[in-house]
């Protein structure tokens, strides 16, 4: 466990000594600003739906970005070398990782609570609902965080890892909205593998236990992939 | 304290090491050399539980690579070819990682964190960014990440290449003064290194061992081996190719004056009769000594003879 928050605080470091995370935090605001003033202007109600809709779906391009350099540096520095030669254990240094990236992006969402602050000036926002999106954004957030480290394990180019990780993505995404695209009853069975089933609820203000099931499952399974192509790629 | 059993490894079809087999002792400082792309690196990296071994057993302090990995890790300092450097951090934050990652925190970590800055010489650099280190510099952070939990066995990947002499020089003397019980292994091709700081050498070339043993043996190894030089009066060469026990005697290039230079090849040492014989024709006798190929000789004929 130290060892992981070891891991943890160097990622940390990493991403607070450079410019990184500057720029994440204040892109994400100005996206989420401008989401915001469309949602409440074109909408007319006192609802956060249009602006939490638009950043989940900035996730995906966001976070391969920002977990790209994670496995695809330490290799390229030699840095894995010596982190495969101490005696950590690989999965303290994944979810290490993993927990880094995630801690990164809650602090973007802090940062986003402006907004349901002024709703509450102006109007009278639901604050279940509120609470739920929330809760069903840090879902989304840890599953890509986990499938950008695996994006960011299988290739030692960075900028290669980010496409890839947007590219896994993105079927996660458009299965939900892909009635138009394929035969009705594939739709219907592929829907449930998509985010935005999951998400719905959350957005409705149910916690589903399914739909917290999906995104602990969807975390879980990119973790261990992640462990599994790093420890084989020692092998080769 | 390592010990190397019919070492193979094969990346697909392309083997690296093929039955390599050695051991070092405890307190050693061995030199593992040979051309680039030998294998040095590749058996390096099955040492430090970096990468497995296709077949063969390795032995580090007592732990199987295979089977007991981490006690292995606990007792190895490793320094790869270029040092394992995050280059955003400073060397604070960065040996303090390291630290961590050794299991030493609190009080602990920032002891461990000054003593081995202080051995390395970078007292007071705390808080200077890697990326802004000379190469000398980030070379003497690699070997400080490597020393820091005071290993058993330290394996250094041509700790030296790419520094300028006044650096070179520092880094074999810090190699000098690890203490007794800390057993070594460094690779180089600079051979002038490994007749400075180590007193035995392994030679490996195209993924085999072709050598092993101390500096001097290996030098006497090489074909042709151990010779004499001669400078001498009053004789003629064919008179002392003539003497018993001499193999072949060369001339070395025109005589200075009187003085005749040759090199004496002989089964045992000829010096005693070449000297008598010298002394009956009434010459006289102005060098001769025995001379051993250069290391760097040894070196090119030992991994040319395999080829």
């Amino acid at each position: 466990m130290r060892h992981l928050i070891a891991v943890w605080k160097k990622e940390m470091r990493i991403y607070f000594v450079s410019p990184v995370a500057y720029v994440f935090l204040a892109v994400y605001l100005f996206l989420a600003g401008v989401f915001f003033y469309l949602g409440v202007t074109l909408t007319g109600e006192a609802s956060l739906r249009v602006l939490l809709g638009n950043l989940a779906i900035t996730l995906v391009f966001v976070l391969p970005m920002l977990t790209m350099r994670q496995f695809a540096e330490e290799r390229r520095q030699g840095t894995l070398e010596m982190l495969l030669t101490s005696p950590v254990p690989l999965a303290a240094v994944v979810v290490g990782k993993w927990a880094a990236s995630l801690t990164l992006c809650l602090l973007m969402f802090l940062g986003t609570l402006l907004f349901p602050a002024v709703l509450a000036y102006y109007g009278d926002p639901d604050w279940g609902v509120v609470a739920t999106s929330y809760l069903g954004l840090i879902g989304v957030a840890s599953g890509f965080c986990a499938a950008g480290l695996f994006a960011s394990s299988l290739i030692d180019d960075q900028v290669a890892a980010g496409l890839i990780g947007v590219v896994m993505l993105l079927p996660f995404w458009l299965v939900g909205r892909s009635e138009a695209l394929l035969p009705d009853d594939m739709a219907e069975k592929l829907r449930d593998f998509g985010v935005l089933a999951h998400l719905d609820s959350f957005n409705r203000g149910v916690i589903d236990s399914i739909d917290v099931y999906y995104f602990v499952c969807f975390t879980a399974v990119f973790l261990f992939l992640t462990y599994r192509s790093v420890e084989s790629r020692r092998w080769r | 304290m390592i010990e190397v059993r019919s070492l193979t490894k094969a990346y697909g079809p392309r083997v690296a090491v093929q039955d390599v087999s050695f051991t070092v002792n405890k307190g050693e400082v061995v030199g593992f050399l040979g051309p680039n792309g030998a294998g040095k690196t590749t058996t390096m990296r099955i040492l430090t539980g970096f990468i497995p071994p296709t077949t063969g057993e390795v032995k580090v302090a007592g732990f199987d690579v295979l089977d007991e990995p981490t006690e292995v890790k606990r007792r190895v300092g490793y320094l790869p070819e270029s040092p394992p450097l995050y280059p955003e951090l400073t060397i604070g934050d960065y040996l303090g990682f390291v630290a961590e990652l050794r299991s030493f925190y609190g009080r602990k970590r920032a002891e461990k964190v000054g003593s081995v800055m202080e051995r390395v010489g970078l007292s007071g650099w705390e808080s200077r960014i890697l990326s802004s280190l000379s190469k000398g510099y980030r070379q003497r952070v690699g070997l400080a990440q490597a020393l820091i939990h005071d290993p058993e066995v330290l394996i250094l990947d041509e700790p030296t290449s790419g520094l300028d002499p006044g650096q070179v020089m520092g880094i074999r003397e810090l190699i000098q003064n690890l203490g007794a019980h800390q057993t070594v292994i460094l690779s180089t091709h600079v051979l002038s290194e490994v007749e400075a700081i180590c007193p035995r050498a392994l030679i490996i070339a195209r993924g085999r061992l072709v050598a092993s043993g101390t500096i001097s043996e290996l030098r006497a190894q090489a074909p042709g081996g151990l010779w004499y030089y001669a400078e001498l009066s009053g004789v003629t060469a064919p008179r002392v190719g003539g003497l018993p026990g001499v193999a072949e005697v060369e001339p070395l290039g025109e005589p200075d004056g009187p003085w005749l230079k040759l090199r004496v090849r002989a089964a045992q040492d000829p010096r005693p009769q070449i000297a008598a014989a010298v002394s009956a024709a009434g010459g006289q006798v102005r060098a001769l000594e025995q001379r051993l190929p250069s290391l760097e000789e040894a070196f090119v004929s030992i991994v040319g003879r395999e080829a």
